[in-house]
């Protein structure tokens, strides 16, 4: 996968409440974890991921994830 | 006068199980488990919109309307709406004073003169620009507002609801359909290649009707359009009057932070204080979709409606700490958002919230926007804002909603 080091993908695990919106829109770079909240797959996502990361940063209900 | 007051729990939610600390509150939002249990009388205002719809639909449809709250709109929503209807709402203040530089005026009223174009924007509808047209559509948004949620309304609820339904068809021949008619000649247009998708206006109904899909029924997106007009005034609106109590209570007690009432920063704290201990929305209800127990241990069964208590939970002391009943601007949350369930929690989270709150609130980690509540606080103490000490102002006795029915105040610098 080719590297953009434009992006920082993180996701706020105190601010996550697990609907996992992301996931379903950017399943490369999302999973849930065992704790019922979401962890980043890929933090340093390659650039043909832009569309589905600010998707998935807009579609969080509660805005966990930055970028 | 009183400025805290506890929830009394409406009619419409006696008789079932009531939950009221933070920690149960959290757990029943988040789950999977439970669908929406409110708006069950405010159907005909707000049925199958995205406050009311659940799971594989909410995401859909949230999906659909994402665009409208991305970074690059929300920039554009504040700086190219909001501050200039801002300024503008406060210019026709300031004609009003007939030159001598005080005016006395209603800040529930002046408020929603503020927003009302944004709803319009946020929601597609059209000829929202002279003033007696603002105040029109401001108007049918305060109506729409009382159908929406007629649960709470101290009135009897059929008669509200027969009412206001009326009322709608003045809005929907006025403002709606004409609005409607653009969009759908404009999607006719880009479908027929006159037009480029990037021509088209960037609003829920041009999304709705641009995507539409054959499960709806016709007034689905009359509906859509009511919860945007009313969620993106009404939190707002509840919320300044109290923001502006409390602050000033705050600086006859703490007088060496009146300079900070320009601080942007100090008045981000403060707002979400106010909306931490004034919610637009004081309680919810939900449904278990199958037996649940708590990790309190409270069993709920398949089938059972549940009422969700955000004010005294978001009072929580465990959580806000001991003076949690109390304002404090300096307040410190770990592991929680500062305004609680002011949004709601779990998928139903307010998708408008950014608007509110702006993109630069704290656990946000982002910039570019300050949101309505910090926008138009600073621009009331700009304008020289006082309550009017000869005329307080009263909380609403037509619903049970912690809000205030009259404000008055003096804005001294225009």
């Amino acid at each position: 996968m080719e590297k953009n080091n434009g992006y920082k993908l993180k996701i706020d695990p105190e601010i996550c409440q697990g609907t996992a919106y992301c996931v379903r829109v950017a399943p490369d770079l999302f999973r849930v974890n065992q704790g019922a909240t979401v962890d980043v797959i890929e933090s340093n996502p390659a650039p043909e991921y832009e569309e589905q990361i600010l998707e998935a940063a807009t579609l969080c209900p509660t805005r966990a994830i930055t970028y | 006068m009183e400025t805290i007051r506890d929830l009394i729990p409406p009619p419409h939610i006696e008789g079932i199980k009531h939950f009221v600390d933070f920690a149960s509150v959290d757990e029943i939002l988040r789950s999977k488990d439970f669908r929406q249990g409110s708006h069950q009388e405010s159907q005909p205002f707000f049925g199958d919109s995205l406050l009311t719809i659940d799971h594989d639909v909410h995401f859909e449809r949230r999906r659909l309307q994402a665009p409208l709250f991305r970074k690059e709109a929300l920039e554009y929503y504040e700086h190219e709406e909001l501050l200039p209807l801002i300024e503008r709402a406060l210019e026709e203040c300031k004609e009003a004073s007939n030159g001598t530089g005080e005016i006395r005026t209603d800040l529930c009223a002046l408020v929603r003169t503020m927003l009302a174009r944004i709803s319009a924007v946020t929601t597609g509808i059209d000829g929202v620009d002279t003033q007696e047209r603002t105040d029109a559509f401001r108007t049918y948004i305060e109506q729409l507002g009382t159908g929406a949620t007629v649960e709470w309304s101290t009135e009897d609820h059929t008669t509200v609801i027969s009412r206001i339904l009326e009322i709608r068809e003045g809005f929907v021949e006025e403002f709606y359909a004409p609005s409607v008619e653009r969009r759908k000649d404009l999607i006719n247009q880009f479908r027929s290649g006159d037009l480029s998708e990037d021509d088209l206006p960037r609003d829920l109904l041009t999304l709705m009707y641009l995507h539409w899909n054959n499960d709806w029924d016709d007034e689905l997106p009359l509906r859509e359009a009511t919860l945007y007009l009313v969620a993106s005034s009404q939190t707002t609106t509840h919320a300044i009057p109290h923001l502006m109590i409390h602050l000033h209570e705050w600086f006859q007690e703490h007088p060496e932070d009146y300079e900070k009432r320009f601080n942007r920063e100090f008045l981000k704290r403060a707002g979400h204080e106010a909306i931490r201990l004034h919610l637009p929305s004081p309680a919810l209800l939900r449904i278990a979709l199958r037996d649940v127990v708590l990790s309190s241990g409270v069993k709920i069964l398949e089938g059972e409606r549940v009422a969700c208590l955000f004010t005294p939970a978001n009072r929580d002391v465990k959580v806000f700490g001991e003076d949690a009943r109390k304002f404090n601007p300096y307040r410190e949350t770990q592991n929680v958002k500062p305004w609680g369930f002011a949004f709601g929690g779990g998928e139903h989270t307010c998708i408008g919230r950014t608007l509110v709150t702006g993109l630069s609130a704290r656990t946000d980690n982002d910039d570019g926007t300050d949101g309505t509540l910090v926008n138009i606080a600073h621009a009331l103490f700009n304008a020289g804002i006082e309550l009017d000490p000869d005329d307080l102002p009263t909380y609403t006795e037509l619903s049970h909603h912690d809000a205030y029915g009259r404000f008055p105040i003096i804005l001294r610098n225009l």
